[in-house]
């Protein structure tokens, strides 16, 4: 990692652990419950997001001087938005079966708080290199979430990875139903992803004594 | 000592400024992808309307693969033989029916109780049956859900589409996935003539579906408000349909 | 009764937390103490009565496909609802904006006691998301769309006033130390969420209930009945399972 300095390489690294953006810092919780039942949404999410906040918290460093400090949530939340729109607009032109399938996703990042929240507390006050890997670590750590939270809900509540029967059929009764194993039709609810995020805190703090509450 | 950026001219300034450039960005690349938009969104209606007739690339057990924009139009023509617009008892011949924006008939009807919702329909061929294949609109969770629905001579169904503007990732949004449309076929729509249609039922009795004359299919778990409201929307947009096609059945015969 | 249905449809059974899970994050962020979630909940609940309408009107006149015929016969064929979304947001944070600046000027007590929470809510999804949900749902009426902004605002208002109690209360019991503080609130938030669910029974009674009932649900008797009929005579294994299913409900 001789490209980038040690200051660098945390703004990278922190958030995926110590620094999480779900976990630690409360950011991006709607869209961490609702779309993690299926593996597969969970990455499409990540990766969107990955995008969205880095290309993002890079334009608001880029204006970050001549944004006027009254009007700045209005002028963040538009950039965003203008930003989302405009590749919505241009993928249902020229790559319209893809844009189908991110459509539903196109809400869900523009109302991610991940994005807000981190133009407010870092892409306004550093430079756009900075920013850019703040963007990436970020949603990097948000995403890393996602996936542990879908892998977890679409192996227990479908018996399935990626839509592939890895515990085998459950009409057919063969692989680990033929033991008598059965679907907990709960964790496909969003409650359950509440509990499992819960979870995931526990097993980090036990890891790490330093983020425990008093 | 004040910043320049703190001052209310300049921030008014900037904010005319910034409405002007990005509401000009957005329109102007609004207005020069609307052509091309259309275009894909039209080809899409098409695609749907032959994929509910089973007329698709399908080759494993799990894909949805359309027939491929290039060769949509064609097929559509090949296939479809007639569209046609129902309004009152009135059934004509439209070869525009398929441009009729079902969502804005839906609320004009709803406005003023005394306008004839006009109802596209679509009428085709495949393997010498005679298709019927009719639009559905209707409300998910968060958002619009729509589809058709190909039904045959016998009122049965012979396919459907799904979609959907943004249900739920990983649950409702499947209502677009093969393993929720396949058990639709061969659905009847009637029991002892009259309508009851196919209702998304939890706690299905028959999860392989092999009973037709149930009425239902099996819902997809963790999304009941999406699957109520298929329920719903094909009770109600389908039922509209049903003395009609009765209608064209008995003229044919 | 359209009204009152909406009403409690909105407190209870679309509840913005339990059931959509929107504005989670201030949520779990400023509940800490009864009094500032209460602060928090006012706020959310007076900016969505006003967004709310202000919207309805924004996508009645320009934004719907067609809105501008008022403009005169030829602008029918505009369609703008590709700006919805920043058009509502853009609403959103002017109102916050200007509530915030009203607020202090005329009344520094209320603003001391609500100030802080006012940029917050700016970036709540729950207050888009009530814009957009108006939208999608096709709310009628004006009246009808300030009901669903305060009704729903109120739902909000109720969930975080209960986490912010359960919380205060919570303080003294042995939680594993790992555990206090977020890690118990999500737990406890989707085991009131699990709760919540069963308000989503209130919504088939009436006349779809009755239809439901008539249409959907079959006997269980008669559908065992049949089943075993059928059994006799068509392939067996299925009907056993079937029948396994059965008893297991």
């Amino acid at each position: 990692m001789a490209l980038l300095s040690r200051k660098e390489r945390n703004l990278v690294l922190d958030p995926l652990t110590d620094d999480n953006p779900i976990t630690v810092q409360v950011l991006g919780i709607c869209s961490a419950l609702a779309i993690t039942a299926e593996l597969k949404a969970s990455v499409v999410m990540a990766v969107s997001v990955i995008a969205v906040l880095a290309v993002g918290n890079v334009v608001i460093s880029l204006l970050r001087n001549v944004i006027p400090n009254k009007i700045r949530i209005i002028v963040q939340l538009v950039v965003i938005a203008a930003l989302v729109i405009l590749v919505d607009l241009i993928l249902k032109a020229f790559a319209f079966e893809l844009s189908k399938q991110l459509s539903v996703f196109i809400g869900l990042i523009i109302t991610n708080c991940i994005i807000m929240g981190r133009f407010e507390a870092f892409a306004l006050g550093n430079n756009p290199w900075h920013s850019f890997l703040d963007g990436i670590g970020n949603a990097g750590g948000y995403g890393l979430i996602l996936i542990i939270v879908g892998f977890f809900r679409e192996l227990l509540g479908f018996g399935t990875l990626f839509g592939y029967k890895v515990l085998g059929d459950p009409i057919e009764k063969t692989g680990l139903y033929a033991l008598g194993y059965e679907n907990n039709g709960f964790m496909v609810l969003s409650p359950m992803a509440l509990i499992v995020i819960g979870i995931i805190i526990w097993v980090q703090r036990i890891k790490n004594k330093e983020l425990i509450e008093d | 000592m004040s910043k320049l950026t703190d001052k209310n001219s300049y921030t008014v300034i900037f904010a005319i400024i910034m409405v002007v450039v990005v509401g000009s960005l957005l329109a102007g690349v609004a207005q020069t992808l609307k052509g091309r938009i259309s275009e894909n969104e039209r080809f899409e209606k098409q695609q749907n309307i032959l994929y509910a007739m089973g007329i698709n690339n399908n080759q494993g057990a799990t894909d949805v693969a359309f027939i491929p924009a290039t060769e949509v139009a064609e097929k559509f023509d090949t296939y479809i033989k007639k569209q046609v617009v129902i309004q009152g008892d009135q059934i004509t011949e439209d070869p525009e029916a398929f441009l009729i924006d079902i969502k804005q008939e839906a609320s004009k009807a709803k406005d003023d109780p005394n306008y004839q919702r006009r109802l596209p329909m679509f009428i085709g061929e495949k393997d010498g049956k005679t298709l019927y294949i009719v639009p559905m609109r209707g409300n998910g969770l968060w958002d619009a859900i729509w589809g058709f629905m190909a039904i045959d001579e016998n009122l049965r169904v012979e396919g459907v589409f799904f979609d959907h503007a943004g249900e739920t990732p990983g649950l409702g949004a499947n209502i677009k996935e093969r393993f929720f449309m396949d058990p639709f076929t061969g659905e009847e729509l009637m029991s002892n003539g009259t309508f009851r249609g196919v209702t998304v039922a939890k706690g299905n009795n028959d999860p392989r579906n092999n009973r037709k004359d149930d009425h239902r299919v099996d819902a997809i778990a963790g999304s009941t408000i999406t699957g109520d409201g298929v329920t719903a929307m094909i009770r109600r947009d389908v039922a509209m349909y049903i003395p009609h096609i009765k209608k064209l059945i008995n003229e044919q015969q | 009764m359209e009204h009152i249905e909406l009403f409690f449809k909105s407190i209870f059974i679309d509840n913005m937390i339990f059931a959509t899970f929107l504005g989670m994050c201030s949520y779990l962020a400023v509940s800490k103490r009864v009094a500032t979630a209460v602060g928090l909940g006012a706020a959310v609940i007076f900016v969505l009565a006003v967004t709310v309408p202000l919207n309805w009107l924004l996508n009645e006149y320009i934004l719907k496909d067609g809105a501008l015929v008022w403009l005169g016969p030829e602008y029918a064929s505009y369609d703008l609802s590709f700006l919805t979304f920043i058009l509502f947001i853009a609403t959103i944070a002017t109102m916050v904006q200007l509530v915030e600046i009203v607020v202090e000027k005329f009344s520094p007590g209320l603003y001391n006691a609500l100030g802080i929470f006012l940029p917050l809510i700016a970036v709540n999804c729950a207050i888009l998301g009530g814009s957009l949900f108006m939208q999608a749902r096709e709310i009628p009426t004006l009246g009808l769309a300030l009901n669903y902004g305060i009704s729903s605002g109120i739902g909000w208002f109720l969930a975080i006033l209960a986490i912010a109690a359960i919380r205060e209360k919570i303080r003294y019991s042995n939680v594993p130390a790992p555990l206090r503080g977020l890690g118990i609130t999500f737990i406890i938030t989707g085991l009131m969420a699990i709760g919540f669910m069963s308000f989503g029974g209130m919504l088939t009674g009436g006349d779809e209930g009755a239809e439901a009932s008539e249409i959907g649900a079959p006997v269980m008797g008669v559908e065992t009945e049949q089943l075993q009929n059928e059994s006799n005579n068509t392939d067996k294994t299925i009907s056993v399972l079937d029948n396994q299913t059965l008893t297991k409900e």
